[in-house]
């Protein structure tokens, strides 16, 4: 499911299926010289995402990627986002990331992956990457659901 | 001379009618054409889209076929559009069913891990025979839909999808 109304009505009648939250930490990074790899990583983490979203549709809400700077706190941004999503009363949430200071935050459930800069593929490879992508990322998911 | 010699007034007249008239059907000629546009619109019969499986190539074990729609329009966002489809031959017939689960539209696989020769949605366990039917106690409330096919020049062209006729 996506944020948007028409899937939200679909989440409000079928809360007990769509159980899972994936959250894209996208960071922005705003340096002059940063600016490609930047914006490399980030069509990386949403057409990522995009295609989890889409295979997982019935079981997956992808929030709108939430962003931040590179000069921002990340253990203020964990606190506050953390107890926030909580609200939203998700059984399971994840969150995937592209930037690997998450992964020393205290941000549970973070999924972190290397970027791969795929401006420089054609369509083939590039969905066949992404595919490789999700496998890796499928058993940390599958595990927390049959827990 | 002759009878038939035109008058100031005939040839002005003359004049007047075929400007006039020119300048009338230039106005009339678009309106007509709008007019009755909505009638010569294409019918949906050619949205077929070709995709790279070689129809010889089909046997009765369904297969995965990706295939790329072509700058498809959204509003002002254009953009390739990909789908998948499962195709299998059932005799001469080619079965192409849409891998969108019924139940809340996950994509589900033929084959997978602890699930042979079904297909198999990795979200709820949900179930279905090779035919799409939906296998009962598993969430799907209903078969899986089949795609329209057509085979030109040994490819397969796949259009919009239908409800499943095989269950």
């Amino acid at each position: 499911m996506n944020w948007n109304p028409n899937d939200m009505d679909t989440y409000i009648q079928q809360k007990e299926y769509i159980d899972t939250l994936l959250v894209p930490l996208l960071k922005l990074e705003t340096n002059p010289e940063n600016m490609k790899s930047s914006s490399s990583s980030t069509e990386f983490l949403m057409y990522l995402s995009t295609f989890i979203e889409n295979q997982f549709k019935g079981r997956i809400m992808l929030l709108p990627p939430f962003s931040h700077t590179q000069s921002m706190d990340l253990e203020i941004l964990t606190e506050t986002l953390q107890k926030d999503i909580s609200l939203l009363s998700f059984k399971h949430v994840f969150y995937l990331t592209t930037d690997s200071n998450w992964t020393s935050s205290k941000l549970e459930n973070v999924i972190w992956l290397p970027s791969i800069p795929l401006e420089s593929m054609d369509k083939q490879l590039r969905q066949k990457i992404i595919e490789d992508q999700l496998r890796q990322v499928l058993p940390l998911l599958t595990k927390k659901w049959t827990e | 001379m002759s009878k038939n010699r035109v008058s100031r007034r005939q040839f002005l007249s003359y004049s007047l009618m075929g400007v006039g008239g020119f300048m009338i059907s230039g106005t009339l000629m678009p309106m007509l054409r709008f007019a009755v546009d909505p009638v010569l619109q294409k019918s949906g019969i050619g949205d077929f889209t070709p995709t790279p499986q070689k129809v010889d190539e089909l046997t009765d074990t369904p297969v995965r076929v990706d295939y790329t729609i072509k700058d498809r329009k959204d509003a002002w966002y254009e953009s390739d559009v990909s789908y998948t489809a499962w195709v299998y031959k059932d005799g001469d017939a080619i079965i192409a069913l849409s891998p969108v689960c019924k139940h809340l539209g996950c994509t589900v696989n033929w084959g997978s891990e602890g699930h042979p020769n079904e297909f198999f949605c990795p979200c709820h366990a949900g179930r279905y025979t090779k035919n799409g039917a939906n296998v009962k106690g598993t969430p799907p409330i209903g078969p899986l839909d089949e795609y329209e096919v057509m085979v030109k020049d040994g490819l397969l062209y796949l259009g919009g999808t239908k409800p499943n006729t095989l269950v």
